[in-house]
């Protein structure tokens, strides 16, 4: 092999190269150059570095051959393995099958006892999470406000209009399964499910606002075909017909809110939604 | 020694590849959404009337909204809209349309200032629908509550616009003037839902022009903001951009496979 | 040859204490095959190199506390505002904290390197049959780090509890709820009761920054460690044989490129950390559960996990009196196939090929026919999901209906990955046949030699 005089220019270069980028990104960081300045020195700065490696390796590897190296293919001898059986199995004390099932035994049981302290993920004792999932805190006579914690009236929407709405007096984080949203329409155009003519004041309905696909908030509304629309997997629920689900993946229609009006003219909820809000869960 | 022949082509093949495909990806994501806003063709050339908004009106608009705006079967009445629509409409360029089948989409005007002004007096004129509003300075902060609950499931959270059900898109915010926002929110245009004083009041309205008015400049502080569209775009640059680069890299670094010799095959087992 | 070590007196010393010389020679000097398609998982091992080094970093800025606290800092519209300790503190470090978003951005475009890198890995090794025996283990270890990055990637970028990372959260909450039985059980331990509780990005954050990577860390030295036990395949050529290797030395050669790589990747992250946004989440939004933006979607290693839920059909039924949620189906059973059929793949290719022999010299795809069908058809089906996940941005192009695109989608996850199969079989058994170097070499003598009916007549 042939010894150069002098390092070679081109990896030197982007070697230098690469100092420079690395100074860029200390100078773009002290003045503050903002982040396509520090990206763009110090990603400089590594593909310099990987640029004079590589030519590096490149000149290295013009004047390489190809190196063999012999690899074992075959298990070990028989001969040598049985020696490893017999150095494992060997066992100087009597009984070992019973001491041995004893180990195995004490070793399953720590196991499965340090399994318990799992337990304490969950929230505490008797909370049955079918039943929590079954039903949300809405009650007769609950007032409907905004997220700003404003009272509603019929009138507040206009028709066509819609709002999300929570029970007066809950911290709408604690209670996500509350989301209620209000949609204004046409009275004449509510073909509602029997027995919920009494559930609308004034052309204002409620439905659950949690898809029952997978429970994303129903945020879109189209005021020209009247549908609630879930941005996450398309489904369609048409708000004049109960929200039934018209297209998408979702299963069955939002549950909805019975309301009222009380004394001040303010909206109210009758009683818990029609039905479990959200998607279904495994034990329901 | 190992023969690489023709191994300094294949390089610069290679060289060259990743550049076209470096250049086609940055063109490529300029222009990521940009059959999204459709330009409208507009009718009546931007040549004015400016003192009579009645005389436009009644070579484009009457045909669909009658003579004396109260509707036909091509259009909506117009009597009770107000300045305001008309303002939004006409300044957003979704109004006129060529024919009453075309879809209502953003574009420029079709009128010059001085016309649209004169149409949107004398639309006022016609009923007594709500005027513009006026706007007040706003807090962006407070704003951006608002638009989150209101606003973003439709519009997007950063501004950039999506679908709603039917197809129809709900725009881009970055482009509309701090006016025409105020009135698309009163207006409710399209399958936009209206949000009128008792839902938002003014100082509520100011505050979201304030805050989608900032989302409009660019404020983009990563980088090349990718239209803030999300993870549709972010993941086919890394699926489209980055993950080639480095299999090029490799392809460069690396070696190919030796040339096969015809009696190839596990011997010497 | 040129010294690359200047200065032997300091590891003199060492060697008086560590005696590693004679090892240290043997290192040196072992062989490795050195094929491009070999260095794929590389990319992969120095992604994860970034990946931990700028988390360490990232762990000193953030809080993963789901408590309030208001936000003080560079970004005016959230100046006063009140959101979640995590919220706040990842806005932080995107504009308050210098550097900060350049770590961020780098982090995650490291993310989406390494599983990218780890999936064509994972598809060279496929179609090469480097799988085979006795390369079982590796593969089984392979899938396991696929699975656990993906739900680390998926873990990470929940962490700054952002309006859209908060809506895919609840999406996984559901689908945990959807198996049959223990469902509700399953979602109340995973957030400490009903979505979203206050638990959920502390116990995230600890799986993301210590279980998880502690673990990946395990396996990949298990991986490499099972991998200079056996050494590494090659390709079949002159003087290559099962019994040995053939290729460039580890050092310097070898090393030299490997730390180019090394470097490149780490170039490739810091630029796309510096120059392409990903990940916004100031632009976002902060986290609240009754709110929602659009589109609203995952990365696009959980992206086809969304395409599955958008396009399957609102069925529903009952078993036993239980309800088997809509959401089971594409959420929980689909990718159950998918990494099922991925861990017994090398016991059922070898049922279907028959083949149970030892293999260190590995063919090119189109010496199995089968396994490149099945590798169309499988990645076919993936990108029609993926598509499927972005279906807002097919309606804007098209200006089709919602229901359009869909509808059209469903006939094409069944359809193209057939067709696919069907297409990647026979270019594979054409190439085969033909002996030829390219594909693009085939001539319609050679393609109509790769039909099935002609293989009677060379029995």
């Amino acid at each position: 092999m042939s010894r150069p005089e002098r390092a070679p220019r081109s990896v030197v270069a982007a070697f230098l190269l690469s100092a420079l980028g690395a100074a860029g990104f200390a100078a773009s960081y002290v003045l503050g150059l903002g982040n396509e300045a520090l990206g763009g020195c110090l990603g400089g700065s590594f593909a310099f570095l990987a640029l004079g490696l590589a030519r590096w390796s490149s000149l290295i590897d013009a004047g390489e051959p190809d190196y063999v190296e012999e690899r074992s293919v075959g298990p070990t001898p028989q001969g040598q393995y049985d020696a490893f059986r017999r150095a494992l199995t060997e066992q100087p004390v009597p009984r070992s099958r019973v001491l041995w099932g004893a180990l195995g035994t004490a070793v399953a049981a720590i196991g499965g006892a340090a399994l318990f302290p799992l337990r304490s993920l969950l929230p505490a004792m008797g909370t049955d999470p079918d039943d929590v999932l079954a039903h949300t805190p809405w009650r007769a006579g609950d007032r409907l406000v905004t997220e700003e914690g404003t009272p509603v009236r019929p009138s507040d929407l206009e028709v066509g209009g819609t709002v999300t709405v929570f029970p007066e007096g809950l911290d709408p984080r604690e209670h996500v399964d509350t989301t209620t949203v209000l949609v204004r329409v046409d009275p004449a155009d509510l073909r509602l499910p029997a027995g919920r003519a009494g559930w609308v004041v004034d052309g204002v309905v409620a439905y659950s606002k949690l898809c029952t696909h997978a429970g994303c908030p129903v945020g879109l509304y189209t005021d020209t075909s009247r549908q609630l629309m879930c941005p996450c997997h398309h489904s369609v629920f048409d708000v004049t017909d109960g929200a039934r689900p018209v297209e998408g993946p979702a299963p069955h229609a939002l549950p909805q809110l019975p309301l009222a009006t009380d004394g001040s003219g303010y909206l109210v909820a009758r009683g818990d939604f029609s039905g479990p809000v959200g998607p279904g869960w495994g034990n329901h | 020694m190992t023969e690489r022949p023709g191994h300094s082509r294949t390089r610069a093949r290679l060289l060259c590849a990743a550049a076209v495909l470096l250049a086609a990806a940055v063109l490529a994501l300029t222009g990521v959404r940009s059959t999204a806003t459709t330009t409208q063709a507009s009718s009546g050339a931007a040549a004015a009337d400016p003192g009579d908004g009645r005389e436009v009106f009644l070579r484009d608009c009457a045909w669909c909204h009658g003579t004396d705006g109260s509707g036909t079967h091509n259009g909506p009445a117009l009597t009770d809209v107000g300045a305001e629509a008309a303002d939004f409409y006409l300044r957003t360029g979704r109004m006129p349309l060529d024919s009453p089948d075309q879809d209502v989409r953003s574009g420029p005007p079709a009128y010059d200032d001085a016309t649209i002004s004169a149409l949107v007096a004398y639309v006022g004129s016609l009923g007594n629908g709500p005027g513009i509003p006026a706007l007040a300075a706003g807090d962006a902060a407070a704003g951006r509550k608002l638009f989150l609950e209101n606003c973003a499931a439709c519009h997007s959270s950063s501004g950039t616009g999506t679908i709603v059900s039917g197809g129809q898109p709900a725009p881009e915010l970055w482009h509309t003037g701090k006016r025409q926002v105020a009135e698309a929110m009163r207006v409710g245009p399209g399958p936009m839902p209206p949000f009128d004083e008792k839902q938002l009041d003014p100082q509520q309205v100011d505050d979201i022009v304030a805050y989608v008015h900032q989302l409009g400049s660019p404020q983009d502080p990563g980088g090349a903001g990718l239209d803030q569209y999300g993870p549709i775009v972010e993941g086919a640059v890394a699926l489209l951009v980055l993950l080639p680069c480095l299999v090029v890299v490799i392809r460069l670094l690396g070696r190919r496979a030796p040339e096969r010799s015809s009696s190839e095959s596990e011997e010497d087992r | 040859m040129v010294s690359l070590l200047p200065r032997p007196r300091p590891m003199r010393k060492l060697d008086e204490r560590l005696e590693f010389a004679s090892t240290g020679r043997s290192v040196l000097a072992k062989v490795f095959p050195d094929h491009w398609s070999f260095m794929m998982g590389e990319i992969a091992l120095y992604s994860f190199v970034f990946l931990v080094a700028s988390g360490i970093y990232l762990t000193l800025f953030f809080e993963p506390s789901s408590a309030m606290e208001v936000y003080h800092g560079h970004y005016r519209p959230l100046e006063g505002q009140e959101v979640s300790a995590a919220y706040a503190s990842s806005v932080r470090l995107s504009w308050d904290v210098r550097g900060g978003l350049l770590v961020r951005q780098a982090h995650h475009w490291a993310a989406h390197l390494f599983i990218g890198s780890i999936v064509l890995h994972l598809c060279r090794i496929f179609l090469t049959g480097a799988f085979r025996r006795p390369r079982e283990l590796n593969w089984t270890i392979g899938v396991t780090m696929l699975i656990l990055g993906i739900f680390n990637a998926y873990a990470g970028y929940s962490l700054p509890d952002d309006l859209l990372s908060g809506t895919g959260l609840r999406i996984f909450n559901s689908v945990a709820a959807s198996v049959p039985v223990v469902g509700s059980w399953l979602s109340f331990l995973v957030f400490d009761g009903e979505f979203p509780g206050q638990e959920i990005i502390q116990r995230l954050y600890v799986l993301h920054v210590l279980l998880v990577p502690a673990l990946l860390a395990v396996l990949i030295t298990a991986h490499l460690a099972i991998l200079i036990r056996q050494k590494h395949t090659h390709f079949p050529g002159p003087g290559r044989r099962p019994s040995n290797v053939v290729g460039s030395r580890v050092w310097p050669a070898y090393a030299l490129r490997s730390l180019s790589l090394l470097a490149a990747v780490f170039a490739a992250v810091l630029l796309a950390g510096g120059l392409l946004q990903i990940n916004p989440v100031w632009a976002w939004g902060d986290f609240d559960p009754a709110t929602i933006t659009a589109p609203s979607v995952a990365d696009w290693y959980i992206l086809w996990i969304e395409g599955a839920l958008r396009l399957f059909p609102p069925v529903e039924f009952h078993v036993f009196g239980l309800l088997v949620p809509n959401q089971f189906w594409p959420g929980v059973v689909l990718p159950g196939l998918i990494f099922g059929g991925l861990y017994l793949w090398p016991w059922l290719d070898r049922r279907w090929t028959g083949d149970r022999e030892t293999h260190h010299l590995t063919g090119s795809p189109r010496e199995s026919p089968l396994r490149v069908a099945f590798a169309s058809a499988m990645l076919t089906f993936l990108a029609v999901l993926l598509v499927a996940g972005s279906e807002e941005l097919l309606v804007q192009w098209t200006g089709w209906t919602v229901a359009a695109v869909r509808n059209v989608l469903r006939v094409l996850v069944f359809v193209l990955p057939v067709v696919a199969g069907l297409l990647g079989w026979w270019l594979a058994e054409s190439l085969r046949r033909s002996g030829l170097g390219h594909a693009i070499e085939l001539g319609g003598k050679d393609l109509l030699a790769g039909l099935p009916r002609r293989r009677r007549a060379d029995s």
